[in-house]
């Protein structure tokens, strides 16, 4: 008996049968990696939600049955994640994120609202944490709610076709919301003194002094009533001096005649 | 001495004028600051709620100041024509007075415009700004008058926060703790509206799309006719202390050249 050579390639011959295995499996790993909207919007990031660009031209026809969710994760929750897990479980329910559950899953579509090309000027956003009503429906575990704290949290989205997982993105960066400062932090003091008004108060003190030194003089004048002076002028008399004769003086000539 | 008479009739003129030019600044000073006490732009409630609303203050003395003015003008005219020792002593130290107080409203205005800073104002929206819970009546009168102010504003003048939208993110509010961040990332009268007064597209408004949300901030409409109250009060009064100082000046001269 003989043995049987060794194949030549037998050590490429098991990652093969492996990449072999997935594609039976049928899990697509797209290339996509889920990225923030434009930074035009004032909203792209507040303290709850967070708006991501529409995944479009990026499931194909291979997936045109399946049912695409937006899976959101805490960054530990990464490494060991299980695509098998469905919607709706308490392991993917929004209510119990981030304690209980370290994943949730949201805003399901299917392909058709998704279409590819991607109308120029159009917006095409999604806004991840709109949904308030139903925040703490627990019956509601796919709730787009608002999130809880300001992250930093990891998103992908997830193609399921019934419950079987047939592709999925690239997990994004670590996407960290806004944190807000209590009001008590602004310091609201004055920015100090100006020029002009500075320049304004001192002239005007400086000019007050002169005037009451000047009415100090004028009381002392008027106390001491001197200070003549040969510029001094007379007022206008109302009653003018006239020169007239008393009649003791007719009486004086007349009885001299 | 007709030299030296013509030289005081000169001084009779001048004093005389100067009179008038006093009195008509009087008029003038009483009609700018009735105009500011009526409050056009009504800012007052966003003055009254920063507890410092002092450049209200130095407009009501400008009032009367004015109306003084103008009737120690008249008196000094009458004084300098009649050559009144005693008529010009009393119109000398009336006019001291109203400077005194035309003085004080000066400096008021001057200073308190430069409390009025736009941190001021963001820090009182962000803490009055429909905050539910007040504490006593007073508390109730100041949050209401500054959560119509800013209603109005951010309506007429299509404007959000202080320095934009941004305000209502950066920082805790009373506005946030009623109003949920989801729903309110910044008020709805932030929001283009319509004829009507709702929203044109309050997704788009939430979102932040340019077009459907006013992303500019309302400190320009409040601190522009603030300012101008203030340098007007201030700067009006200023000058008219000036040409007061002067007209006094001569009044004192003139006086000391009478003789009974």
């Amino acid at each position: 008996p003989h043995s049987r050579p060794r194949h030549p390639g037998a050590r490429t011959m098991l990652p093969l049968l492996l990449l072999l295995l997935a594609t039976a499996h049928g899990l697509d790993k797209l290339q996509y990696v889920p990225t923030l909207a434009s930074p035009s919007l004032g909203g792209l990031m507040t303290t709850s939600t967070f708006v991501l660009e529409q995944p479009r031209c990026v499931f194909t026809e291979a997936q045109g049955d399946a049912v695409i969710w937006l899976v959101v994760a805490v960054p530990e929750a990464i490494a060991n994640f299980n695509n098998s897990v469905g919607p709706g479980t308490p392991e993917r329910a929004f209510q119990s994120f981030p304690t209980r559950a370290p994943a949730y899953m949201t805003l399901n579509t299917t392909l058709l609202n998704y279409p590819c090309p991607k109308p120029p000027g159009e917006l095409t956003v999604l806004r991840v944490g709109s949904e308030t009503r139903c925040a703490r429906d627990e019956t509601r575990p796919t709730c787009n709610g608002p999130l809880p704290s300001p992250g930093p949290y990891r998103v992908k989205f997830l193609a399921l076709e019934g419950s079987k997982p047939v592709a999925e993105t690239a997990w994004s960066e670590p996407i960290t919301l806004r944190t807000a400062q209590p009001p008590g932090s602004i310091l609201a003091m004055g920015s100090g003194r100006s020029a002009g008004m500075i320049a304004l108060t001192s002239i005007l003190s400086i000019l007050f002094a002169i005037l009451l030194a000047g009415l100090v003089a004028m009381l002392v004048f008027w106390g001491s009533d001197a200070c003549g002076g040969s510029s001094t002028f007379n007022k206008p008399e109302a009653v003018t001096v006239q020169r007239y004769n008393t009649h003791h003086v007719y009486d004086q000539t007349a009885a001299r005649l | 001495m007709a030299k030296s008479g013509d030289g005081i009739h000169i001084l009779q003129g001048l004093l005389v004028f100067g009179n008038v030019v006093i009195g008509m600044c009087g008029i003038a000073l009483t009609a700018e600051c009735i105009f500011f006490v009526s409050d056009p732009h009504g800012l007052y409630p966003l003055l009254e709620a920063t507890e410092n609303d002092d450049i209200y203050a130095a407009a009501w003395i400008g009032i009367f100041v004015g109306f003084a003015l103008f009737a120690l003008s008249i008196l000094g005219i009458f004084g300098v024509i009649k050559s009144n020792k005693t008529l010009l002593l009393v119109y000398v130290i009336l006019m001291l007075i109203t400077y005194a107080f035309e003085m004080a409203s000066c400096i008021t205005a001057a200073t308190h415009r430069d409390f009025l800073t736009p941190n001021l104002f963001l820090k009182q929206m962000l803490e009055r700004y429909q905050k539910s819970e007040t504490v006593n009546n007073n508390d109730k009168w100041m949050t209401e008058g500054v959560t119509k102010t800013w209603d109005k504003l951010m309506l007429q003048n299509k404007c959000c926060g202080v320095h934009g939208p941004s305000d209502w993110q950066m920082y805790m509010s009373a506005f946030r703790t009623t109003h949920s961040d989801a729903d309110f990332p910044w008020p709805h009268n932030c929001c283009v509206m319509d004829a009507r007064g709702s929203p044109v597209n309050l997704d788009g408004c939430k979102l932040g799309v340019p077009g459907y949300y006013n992303s500019n901030g309302c400190y320009d409409t409040i601190s522009g006719p603030m300012n101008t109250q203030a340098w007007g009060v201030a700067w009006f009064g200023f000058a008219i202390l000036c040409w007061t100082f002067c007209v006094l000046l001569g009044t004192m001269f003139y006086w000391s050249k009478i003789e009974y």
